[in-house]
């Protein structure tokens, strides 16, 4: 049985481990208790280590420059030359250097991944995560408007604001004020004058506005009780055309292009019936007013919604593909909507011009009387208004109707409806 | 009530202790004769005699061993240390004897001395007399560390310091002993010490700060305020102990916080405040804390440059700006 060469002895105060310097005998050598083995470096000196008994030197177990702590067992004195029978722990003394270098500075087993490059890692402030978590919202659904790109409260719903939609908020007095009239484009030719539709506001038409007014003036309006316009109890869609009605004449133009979607398309139906002659063309996207469907749920889904992860689910309801309406496009619209009033008075104005899910006002006899050129884009996926309503035209007015397009054919299929609105607007008005 | 400038209310709290506690003396370099370098002990030789008002040799190790050996002995001592810069001097007696004895024999001695010294830039003093070493001393566990901004404070928390059972460190700012304010009469007037003061309130984000930074802080609000931005001022007035319940309450309103301190920002009080925060209202929080201190450098001589480096309200205002952006 071996006997094993420890450092106890060279220990001092405040050490826990030191550096072997050399060793004075070679692994093989007998050796006589009291002779000096092997030299420690401690932190205030270099140690002697002593042989503990007679015997050979049988093993050697930490080198010249290795580091080992005072409990290690540095080598072996054997009884005979072979012995190295040993029973005891060995320690770190025992492991190979480069073994050793890691028991010193340990290595984790699994790096912990990077969060500023993982994917999955959402990047929230603690109160925006509390606060998601409160109203049970998907974080990763939301966008951060901080140039930190963290998600902060300001990117949620104030709790506030939704108790105050649900229910929805009593409305205010009516304001009879003029509707909000955006203008811009070219200064000379005839203008083209913008209608959106329900739950919509005269932002929503950008890729096409922009397009426009390369070549024309474009003149954009905000129904009432959408985007900056008035919030006013409309009651029945008459009011709405009379509404309509007066912000034209208050535009003081000659005669426009109209183009009208949806709610706005009837709108605009609406204005050329009463203003036919100051009307150079008309094209009506899904129009309401030429049949008693509608998607009720949609519009008072839309109506409501006053969150993201509610009006999501309706604008991706709107369309054919709702992989193109992506977060920061609900994000953007709910930005819109964020007034609990608005949303009030347009949830009134659905009920009102949309009773029991019907639309409660027929155009078709003003489409008939109808003398300008006019055109009907329709998409054949339209979940919101079905497209057979167009089949109502009389023959005098075209009729564009696209495969795989929702409700929005503006925004489905930007390009094709501007063609279709350039050749509207070449074929109809020399002054264009 | 009454007017008064900041080392008039020291003095008024001086004199009112030292008349209604006769353990209470005070000792310090020229205090006594000369009055004082900034006239805080102005006229109390004369009222209380040399025996309870003493000028002392410049050394400021011995006299802090003094104060701690004379509370201990049943008097109630005051300190004045003339320059928070050489607080380093008085170290060993408040880290291995004010601080600990009581612990050493379990409570039977209390330690009630007053260590009052101040500190800070902005004046041309340079780098041995403008530091703020508050986080050295806000370091040591068993010692109070206060810190006001008004004269009211001054006085009613220097009463309350004198009578309080342990060691109390009492950090005033050389530029502070000018400014003037309201300040109560009564001899019983005491402002609580670990008590923080709202200075400004506001919704948006809170701004926590002690002594002549909290003056930088209220011009800070004022700046943001013309953004719209509601800042509220905290002045913490103790910074050990700490008042958390006033930190977290401001952070649930405003869910940010800017932090400022005229010491050195490494290690600095500030840290310790950024800490404390995240460790209590991390869940409250819409954005990191930002700290506003002493850049990690020597104070200059050269006033502009030393103006270039001591925080002020338009630094705090962007920092203000920057964590709510």
């Amino acid at each position: 049985m071996a006997t094993p060469i420890r450092v106890d002895s060279a220990g001092g105060e405040y050490m826990e481990n030191v550096v072997i310097l050399e060793w004075a005998v070679g692994l093989g050598s007998s050796v006589t208790a009291g002779e000096t083995l092997v030299t420690v470096e401690t932190a205030k000196a270099a140690t002697d280590i002593d042989a503990p008994v007679d015997g050979y030197l049988t093993a050697i177990f930490a080198e010249p420059g290795a580091e080992v702590p005072l409990s290690a067992v540095l080598g072996l004195i054997g009884v005979t030359a072979g012995d190295t029978a040993f029973d005891g722990e060995l320690d770190e003394a025992s492991a190979s250097d480069e073994e050793r270098s890691e028991t010193i500075h340990p290595q984790p087993e699994r790096v912990a991944p990077d969060p500023s490059t993982s994917e999955d890692r959402i990047v929230a402030s603690p109160a925006a995560r509390r606060q998601a978590a409160r109203l049970g919202l998907d974080l990763r659904r939301l966008g951060a408007s901080s140039p930190s790109g963290r998600i902060k409260l300001r990117d949620l719903p104030a709790q506030g604001t939704l108790v105050e939609s649900r229910p929805v908020a009593a409305l205010p007095v009516d304001d009879n004020g003029p509707l909000s009239v955006y203008r811009s484009g070219r200064e000379s030719g005839v203008p083209i004058l913008l209608i959106h539709g329900f739950g919509a506001d005269a932002v929503s038409w950008s890729p096409i506005e922009r397009e426009l007014a390369r070549q024309a003036p474009v003149i954009r309006l905000d129904l009432p009780n959408h985007g900056q316009s008035p919030h006013r109890r409309v009651g029945r869609f008459a009011n709405l055309a009379r509404d309509i009605t007066k912000a034209f004449d208050d535009l003081c133009v000659e005669d426009v292009h109209l183009v009208g979607h949806s709610l706005g398309g009837a709108s605009a139906l609406a204005l050329a019936d009463v203003r036919p002659r100051r009307v150079a063309s008309l094209t009506l996207i899904a129009p309401g007013g030429l049949g008693p469907r509608i998607d009720g749920e949609f519009i008072e889904g839309l109506a409501r919604a006053s969150c993201p992860d509610s009006l999501g689910p309706w604008l991706r309801h709107m369309v054919c593909d709702p992989k193109m309406i992506g977060d920061d496009f609900v994000r953007a619209a709910m930005a819109s909507r964020m007034d609990a009033g608005l949303r009030a008075a347009q949830l009134q104005m659905a009920r009102d011009l949309f009773p029991d899910a019907t639309q409660g006002f027929d155009l078709r006899a003003a489409l008939e009387r109808l003398e300008c050129p006019t055109r009907l884009i329709w998409g054949r996926s339209d979940a919101i208004l079905p497209w057979q309503h167009a089949l109502a035209a009389p023959g005098r007015v075209g009729l564009h109707l696209f495969e795989a397009t929702g409700h929005a054919p503006q925004l489905e299929r930007t390009d094709a409806v501007l063609a279709i609105l350039r050749a509207q607007i070449a074929l109809s008005g020399v002054r264009a | 009530m009454a007017i008064m400038r900041y080392a008039e209310a020291l003095n008024a709290a001086l004199r009112e202790e030292m008349g209604r506690d006769p353990r209470v003396f005070m000792f310090g370099e020229d205090i006594g004769r000369y009055g004082g370098v900034f006239k805080v002990s102005r006229g109390l030789m004369d009222e209380f005699g040399e025996g309870r008002i003493r000028d002392t040799p410049i050394s400021e190790q011995a006299l802090t061993a003094m104060a701690v050996s004379a509370a201990m002995t049943g008097t109630r001592p005051i300190l004045e240390i003339m320059y928070a810069d050489f607080v380093p001097l008085c170290m060993d007696a408040l880290v291995n004897q004010a601080s600990v004895f009581g612990y050493l024999w379990e409570g039977q001695i209390e330690i009630p001395f007053v260590l009052r010294t101040q500190g800070g830039g902005g004046v041309g003093t340079g780098a041995q007399h403008a530091k703020s070493l508050d986080v050295f001393l806000a370091h040591i566990p068993g010692i109070k560390v206060v810190a006001p901004v008004t004269p009211a404070d001054a006085k009613g928390m220097l009463k309350a310091a004198i009578r309080d059972p342990q060691p109390v460190i009492f950090l005033e700012h050389k530029l502070l002993y000018n400014t003037r304010g309201e300040v109560a009469n009564e001899e019983d007037v005491l402002v609580p010490l670990g008590k923080a003061r709202v200075a400004i309130s506001g919704t948006d984000i809170s701004i926590f700060a002690s002594s002549k930074m909290v003056v930088e802080a209220e011009a800070a609000a004022k700046l943001l305020a013309k953004d719209g931005i509601g800042a509220e001022v905290i002045d913490l007035r103790t910074l050990r102990p700490l008042d958390l319940s006033a930190i977290k309450a401001s952070i649930a309103k405003t869910h940010h916080a800017v932090v400022v301190n005229e010491g050195w920002n490494f290690c600095g009080y500030v840290s310790e405040l950024s800490a404390t925060i995240m460790d209590h209202c991390f869940d409250d929080l819409d954005a990191p804390v930002s700290r506003v201190a002493m850049p990690d450098m020597p104070i200059p001589y050269s006033e502009p440059l030393e103006a270039a480096v001591i925080p002020n309200a338009s630094r705090i205002a962007e920092a203000a700006r920057r964590t709510l952006a």
